[in-house]
């Protein structure tokens, strides 16, 4: 990223746990010196005031790496039957761009859907048979067939959808509402993030650490990953033959050595280390907790699926992120790798689907029950969508489809987000958008809405610039969609 | 006399309104708020601009009629910003910005005053100002003291008194080496009476090669090194020379003017060396990527962009990103400017794609350390047997010439016997979903999925691949055990990918079986049992042309060893890599056997093939080179029909197999080369940067978009800077000589601000990576420009730069702050005491190791792979990607300084991560500096930490010397510290151990637990309740506020 975070720059005192906690390392300082509290303690400053009432205060989301192929799943194209194998006319295809993957094919025939599908609830959303615990819920959701972005290959389109830019560097989605809206519960990191294991691991796609990175903004608002093998957070366990017991006697010893230091150097930030490491100990218990599933009753668990307890996959990661709005946690991303599918779209795409259909259904009848769905949006998609042709030769029985742009589905549900909605439209192909687009910008603009921000006023300044999510470029609220 | 402190200035500004002969500057007081508030609108920006008005150049707002100078009641400037009509007050409400009544006043009386512009302080060449006059002078020991000193005075404050000198050794130690400061040297400079003893202690650390490390350490986050590509795969990148390079310039205190030039053109220097040109990987360690779908345009114009802001940020403290899409709304740098400054960095022949491999192009070789001398001779030999070879192509030319006015078909017929010939395919239907293919002998239709018919050799027709394209159930069920062969004609695309042209494998996680397998290019086989702990894979070093025919030909002996494959393109045995070497066991497999895929996964992309065979024997080079030149269609020509092109093709097949003389000096030459690759493997490889023939060129991209052309840009230097030297070559080593002349008003500036904040945590300029008109004003100007012209009036002398800060008063004071300096100087910019701040990631490990005793002392060489927790890199790694599985190392690997660690930036080393390092992505000139709980978590209970507290208990504890627990303790102490505890101190150090004992003395088996932390072995005769206790004092010593601070 680049270096000059302005408004970072006074915060040599960061914390973790963000900026609704009073700045702690003067007062508490000044306390120790027998002096007044210091005008400097605004240094820290404190979250983004609203700009109007905020319907939600969380965000889980669901990000299907590599781009899920929408008309094998929402997009339902039924005029495909009778292009079987036919050419994409140059009429839809209109010199598009493409990847080098296939840029170089001699023709591009059509491989309609292998699926079936039906309509669902009162909105009638057509979806495929691929996900029936989805379809059950679809009056509970908002569908968007219209997204669009410009970029064509994974990591320029997941870091365009998730930092509002193709080029790495700027801060992501969830360190943007870390940023505004802050913590609620200071044991716990305000932005987590997951990585949930497909169970099928054809083409799985990179996931890196810069995607869940805070840019500009100050570090405390990066995602935290929870890791889904070994100790969730990083270091969480004491060494062996070391007590919680024994730890909380040794921090003992090392605060009243470091009370000493505070007060002959007088440095605030070590009476800010000395509650850090407080809050270290106090996480060594609460992060366990809040993974450990064994709480949670056998009928929940059962609504989720089997893989609910195998820790990483994407239904125990879904039951985790639920667990982390509950105790406050602003914004939860979930990875689901191996949508990238080239090809073997008929041998792939139901294991795909078997992993996300019914913890996603689970987790929105979760959040309903316990009176967090109104509160709590949940987004679910990938980074753009892929080709109504194949990739390689198309059979009957099989296809493969390259990255495509220009159109691909996406839902929402939940806080702020008005349920059974079917939003946009695109032409038999699903290759262009014929009515009410959504471009990513616009997705981002939305969202913050619901959060209570005007994205055009969410801005931080950087560079000399006002900068914000969705960019220099016009974003739209996209009022149909709203609750 | 001396400006003011900024932070001084601001903090009287309000005081100073109602003085009326208070003159105001244009840097310091106008343009921050114009700055802030009008040039979004009236600016550079020609774009943005609004009502055509500029108030960014002085001619312009008076031409526009916004200023009359002397005027403020006529100049709308002063007077829109009060109008009650919302239409016409500025700045618009839209703009949610709005200026605060003395903001106006300051703006009123300037326009009053005349309304002078001033160029952007850092614009204007530094002049050597006089030193300001102090009251106490004799605290002053050198010139950086008088400007302090005058700015510590000025805001009614005493400098703090001088840190004790255990204190000011480990602050030196820190600083110059990075490390824990050395007991003994210490003890030696404490005792020291003579009044040069600070200045031997610096020596001493002057001296030490861990200075070199240090301070490269620092240039690393610069120059963004890292051990892979970084995009995608994010697959191994050999670099580790330039750090070694690094690492050297620095201990050779190579002048910092020397060090640019050669990093930024070491290549265009005339005789460069190698040492030269290793440098310029400084240029080779941006990202890059290989991803299949990627063109190759898009990513040309990042590179060229990452190398061009690189340049900007690391010289010139310039953020030149904006001006990328549009003129730099605030910084006299023009998207004209940035695209022909970019032409410097664009004239490389480095391709778009890396692909995948660690030695991407432009690459030499570096010898290993004494192997120089044998690599140049060898050279020299290889250079005399190629020419060898061609001599005897011009001598036999004639002997060929009567062998062909003869040869037919049956000539050479018979040369490649059809015994073993499991399966073949021509592979040349050209319409259809079946193909015929002859297993075991019998003709076999194969129903084809997807068959794409192209193109193929000599007017036939080929079946193109594309994923899984045919399945053959009951073919090439082979063993490790057994030797085979496969052939084929290929024409692979650009972009071909990974995949095989035919496999017999299983998918993950084993991928048992065997594979006929390409990556970019690359033809080579796997054989595998379970990947990749028992797996063969040898691909050839050479990539196959695209969108050509090639014959390949892979023979593998049964050997169970990579030495047992070969590589041929049209018969011509090819120089391989060896990716893995670790066969055993079975290799058979009941999936069947495929073309285009393994079972599933890894589709080959796009690639025609003809002429399928699967040999179950090894065969001959003879045989390769005869499968490779299928010469019969020419043989059948009459001998004067044959093209030139047909006659060079029969030509070579006569070379290899029928002129002895021709093969014995070719095998010669293989030796040779085989010999140099093996000297190679020794050595190391440098990404290096190379011009292409041509001037230096870019386009001005609009928008900043690869596909929206507009002019072209001769390389040039930005216009609002002095010019280049008019004989100067118009390339990157004309770029770097104009950025270190003398006139130059940011290099020198930059540069020591960037070694100043190395030192006191800040620079003078905090936002060291912008010196722009967006970023601080300096905290004291005269300052930065003294010591910049100090410095390269001192011939850009770096260490004699450091010892100029190490020695002022400034740097000696004690860090110890009054509640009044906490209030008048909260984050110490006036320096009224000395630097104390949190250690950067790798100081606090290696502290750790250097106090322990852990610490490998080995300079330079390849990355390492120290305790990390598992599943870091499996997280978010490709399948397929080299770096996906970390397999830390043993042994001394594991305590070798945190430089050398290996960085995979998608997801760099975990415990500095946490601790602020960066992904190395992008130029970071400064780091993040936080405080938090998952900090305090690494330093508490990463295995490296807890180890190397366990030895630095266990040293104590085997130390007959000391008498008691204070005793040790102290010891402890001075090895962490240096300096013993206070008494106040070991009561409570006392009670935490005594506590400790109980505890372990109750659990003997967590002690023992405690203690086996780590692979460092255990002395034997410890008792491990003891070492258990003091293991624990020592890891929460290592945790103190004042070990984790400078």
């Amino acid at each position: 990223m680049h270096p000059e975070t302005e408004m970072g720059l006074n915060l040599t005192r960061r914390r973790f746990f963000g900026q609704g906690a009073h700045p702690l390392g003067y007062a508490a300082l000044a306390s120790l010196l027998g002096g007044r509290a210091s005008a400097a303690n605004s240094i820290d400053g404190g979250g983004v005031t609203p700009h109007f009432p905020a319907k939600c205060k969380n965000i889980i989301y669901l990000h299907m790496v590599g781009g899920p192929p929408q008309m094998d799943l929402y997009d339902y194209k039924p005029k495909m039957k009778d292009f079987y194998d036919k050419d994409l006319p140059d009429s839809i295809r209109k010199g598009q761009r493409l990847t080098t993957m296939t840029s170089g094919q001699a023709r591009f025939p059509i491989a309609p859907s292998k699926f079936k599908f039906k309509q669902h609830g009162q909105s009638g959303m057509w979806v495929s048979e691929l996900l029936p615990y989805t379809a059950s819920m679809a009056d509970d959701m908002c569908f968007v067939r219209s997204m669009n972005t410009e970029a064509i290959n994974h990591e320029p389109a997941i870091t365009y959808i998730q930092t509002g830019n193709q080029v790495t560097g700027r801060p992501c989605l969830g360190s943007w509402v870390s940023y505004g809206l802050g913590a609620l519960n200071h044991n716990l990191p305000t932005f987590v993030v997951m990585v949930a294991k497909p169970s099928n691991t054809e083409q799985v796609q990179a996931i890196s650490g810069r995607l869940w990175q805070s840019g500009y903004l100050p570090g405390e608002h990066a995602g935290v990953s929870f890791r889904t093998s070994g100790d969730p957070i990083l270091y969480l366990n004491n060494p062996p033959g070391v007590t919680s017991s024994t730890r909380r006697a040794s921090l003992d010893g090392l605060r009243r050595l470091n009370e000493l230091t505070a007060r002959d150097i007088g440095d605030p930030e070590t009476v800010t280390r000395i509650s850090q490491f407080e809050m270290a100990y106090r996480m060594q218990a609460s992060v366990p907790e809040l993974t450990d599933l064994t709480t949670e009753p056998e009928s929940t668990l059962r609504m989720y699926g089997d893989a609910a307890k195998q820790p990483g996959t994407f239904a125990n990661t879904a039951l985790v992120a639920r667990r982390l709005v509950e105790r406050g946690v602003r914004f939860v991303q979930v990875y689901h790798n191996n949508w990238d599918t080239h090809a073997n779209v008929a041998g792939r795409l139901p294991d795909q689907c078997r992993d996300v259909d019914q913890p996603c259904w689970a987790l929105i009848q979760d959040l309903k029950r316990k009176g967090l769905f109104d509160s709590t949006m949940v987004v679910w998609g990938g980074e753009f969508g892929r080709t109504i042709y194949s990739q390689g030769g198309v059979s009957q029985q099989n296809y493969g489809r390259d990255h495509h742009p220009r159109c691909f589905t996406l839902w929402m549900a939940g806080g702020g987000i008005k349920p059974g909605t079917v939003y946009g439209e695109t032409d038999d192909f699903s290759y262009n958008i014929t009515k009410d687009p959504m471009h990513i910008r616009d997705l981002h603009a939305t969202m913050l809405q619901c959060l209570g921000y005007d994205h055009s006023r969410f801005t931080v300044r950087y560079q000399g610039l006002d900068q914000r999510l969705t960019g220099v470029e016009h974003a739209n609220v996209i009022k149909q969609v709203l609750a | 006399m001396i400006r003011l402190p900024l932070l001084l200035v601001v903090a009287s500004l309000t005081a100073s309104q109602s003085r009326a002969d208070t003159r105001y500057e244009y840097n310091r007081d106008i343009r921050p708020i114009l700055a802030e508030n009008c040039f979004a609108c009236h600016g550079a920006d020609s774009a943005a601009r609004k009502a055509d008005l500029r108030l960014d150049r002085r001619e312009d707002a008076i031409a526009s009629g916004a200023i009359v100078p002397g005027k403020p009641s006529e100049s709308p400037l002063v007077e829109r910003l009060d109008l009650a009509d919302p239409v016409k007050r500025m700045p618009p409400e839209r703009s949610h910005k709005k200026l605060k009544p003395e903001q106006k006043a300051v703006l009123k009386a300037w326009v009053a005053q005349g309304a002078e512009y001033q160029p952007h302080w850092s614009f204007i060449s530094a002049k050597r100002p006089p030193l300001p006059a102090v009251k106490r002078a004799d605290w002053v020991c050198n010139p950086i003291d008088r400007f302090i000193l005058a700015g510590i005075e000025s805001a009614g404050l005493e400098p703090a008194p001088e840190a004790d000198r255990r204190t000011l050794a480990r602050r030196a130690a820190l600083d110059v080496t990075g490390l824990a400061a050395n007991p003994k040297w210490v003890d030696e400079f404490v005792n020291d009476p003579s009044p040069n003893a600070y200045d031997k202690y610096l020596d001493k650390l002057f001296a030490s090669p861990s200075w070199g490390e240090h301070r490269g350490r620092y240039w690393l986050d610069v120059a963004r090194y890292a051990d892979t590509h970084g995009i995608h795969f994010d697959n191994y990148r050999e670099m580790w020379s330039y750090r070694d390079w690094v690492i050297g310039a620095f201990n050779k205190n190579m002048p910092f003017d020397q060090f640019t030039i050669e990093q930024l053109a070491g290549d265009l220097l005339p005789n460069a060396t190698l040492e030269q040109r290793v440098a310029t990987g400084f240029n080779r360690c941006n990202i890059t990527t290989n991803e299949g779908g990627a063109i190759s345009e898009e990513y040309l114009v990042l590179y060229t962009r990452d190398r061009t802001e690189t340049a900007s940020q690391v010289f010139m403290g310039l953020t030149t990103g904006c001006a990328v899409c549009h003129d730099h709304k605030f910084d006299p740098i023009s998207t004209k400017d940035f695209y022909a400054m970019a032409a410097f960095f664009n004239n490389t022949t480095q391709g778009a794609m890396d692909g995948n491999i660690q030695n991407t192009p432009p690459v030499i070789p570096v010898p290993s350390k004494g192997d120089e001398s044998a690599m140049e001779q060898l050279q020299g030999k290889i250079t005399k047997a190629k020419l060898a070879v061609e001599n005897r192509k011009n001598v036999s030319r004639g002997e060929f010439e009567i062998w062909q006015a003869k040869a037919t078909p049956a000539t050479i017929s018979g040369t490649v016997s059809p015994n073993g010939l499991a399966l073949s395919a021509a592979l040349t239907e050209g319409k259809g979903d079946k193909a015929k293919f002859v297993i075991a002998g019998k003709d076999v239709d194969i129903p084809l999925t997807g068959a794409a018919w192209v193109a193929g050799r000599d007017a036939t027709k080929a079946l193109k691949l594309n994923g899984s394209t045919a399945t053959v159930p009951d073919a090439g069920d082979f063993d490790f055990n057994q030797a085979f062969s496969c052939a084929a004609w290929i024409k692979p695309p650009v972009n071909a990918g990974f995949g095989p042209i035919v496999a017999r494998m299983e998918k993950q996680p084993d991928y048992r079986g065997w594979d006929f397998w390409m990556q970019d290019r690359r033809m080579g086989m796997h054989l595998i049992n379970k990947w990749p702990s028992a797996g063969l894979k040898v691909v050839a070093s050479a990539q196959l042309p695209a969108n050509a025919w090639t014959h390949v030909t892979v023979t593998y002996d049964g050997s169970a060893k990579a030495s047992g494959v070969k590589v041929y393109y049209n018969g011509q045995e090819q120089p391989v890599t060896v990716e893995n070497d670790s066969l055993a066991g079975t290799t058979r497999t009941k999936v069947p056997l495929r073309l285009g895929q393994r079972d599933a996964g890894e589709p080959l992309a796009n690639t025609p093939v003809q002429d399928l065979r699967v040999y179950k024997r090894k065969l001959s080079l003879n045989e390769a080179e005869s499968l490779g030149n299928k010469l019969d269609g020419i043989l059948a020509k009459a001998p004067d029909k044959r093209t030139a092109d047909e006659k060079t093709q029969l030509f070579n097949w006569y070379l290899g197999s029928r002129d002895q003389t021709y093969g014995e000096l070719k095998a010669g030459l293989v030796a040779l080369e085989k010999e140099e690759i093996a000297l190679r493997g020794r050595g190391t490889i440098a990404h290096i940067m190379q011009e292409k023939p041509g001037d230096a060129m870019a386009h001005v991209l609009e928008r900043g978009e690869y596909d929206r052309r507009k002019d072209q840009m001769k390389a040039s230097t930005p216009q609002s800077l002095p010019p280049m030297a008019k004989n100067a070559p118009r390339n990157r080593l004309g770029f770097a000589q104009w950025l270190l002349a003398a006139e130059h008003p940011l290099t020198a500036r930059v540069t020591v601000n960037r070694f100043w904040q190395e030192v006191f945590g800040t620079g003078i300029v905090r936002t060291s990576g912008d010196f722009g008109i967006t970023g601080e004003q300096p905290s004291h100007p005269e300052l930065l420009d003294w010591v910049a012209i100090e410095f390269r009036e001192n011939n850009w002398d770096v260490k004699k730069l450091f010892r100029l800060m190490l020695t002022s008063a400034t740097y000696r004071q004690s860090a110890r702050a009054t509640s009044v300096k906490i209030d008048k100087d909260p984050s110490n910019r006036l320096l009224s005491r000395g630097p104390r701040f949190r250690l950067d990631a790798e100081v606090i490990r290696d502290q750790a190791l250097s106090a322990s005793g852990l610490l490998v002392a080995k300079i330079g060489g390849p990355s390492v792979k120290p305790y990390q927790p598992d599943g870091v890199w499996e997280a978010v790694a490709m399948i397929g990607s080299n770096t996906r599985d970390y397999r830390r190392d043993k042994g001394e690997n594991l305590y070798r300084r945190s430089m050398y660690t290996f960085w995979k930036r998608s997801a760099p080393p975990a415990s500095m991560e946490v601790l602020n390092a960066p992904n190395r992505e992008t130029c970071t000139v400064r780091r993040e500096r936080t405080n938090t709980p998952l900090q305090a978590l690494v330093t508490l209970n990463d295995p490296q930490f807890v180890e190397a507290a366990r030895v630095l208990a266990s040293q104590v504890l085997a130390d007959k010397a000391l008498a008691n627990d204070s005793d040790r303790l102290n010891a402890l102490a001075r090895r962490v510290l240096a300096r013993d505890f206070r008494a106040d101190e070991l009561v409570i150090l006392s009670e935490s151990l005594a506590d400790l004992r109980r505890r372990y003395a109750a659990d003997p088996a967590d002690a023992e637990k405690l203690s086996s932390v780590g692979d460092h072995p255990v002395q034997g005769a410890l008792d491990r309740k003891e070492l258990a206790s003091f293991t624990m004092m020592a890891n929460l010593m290592l945790n103190l506020d004042e070990v984790l601070n400078k």
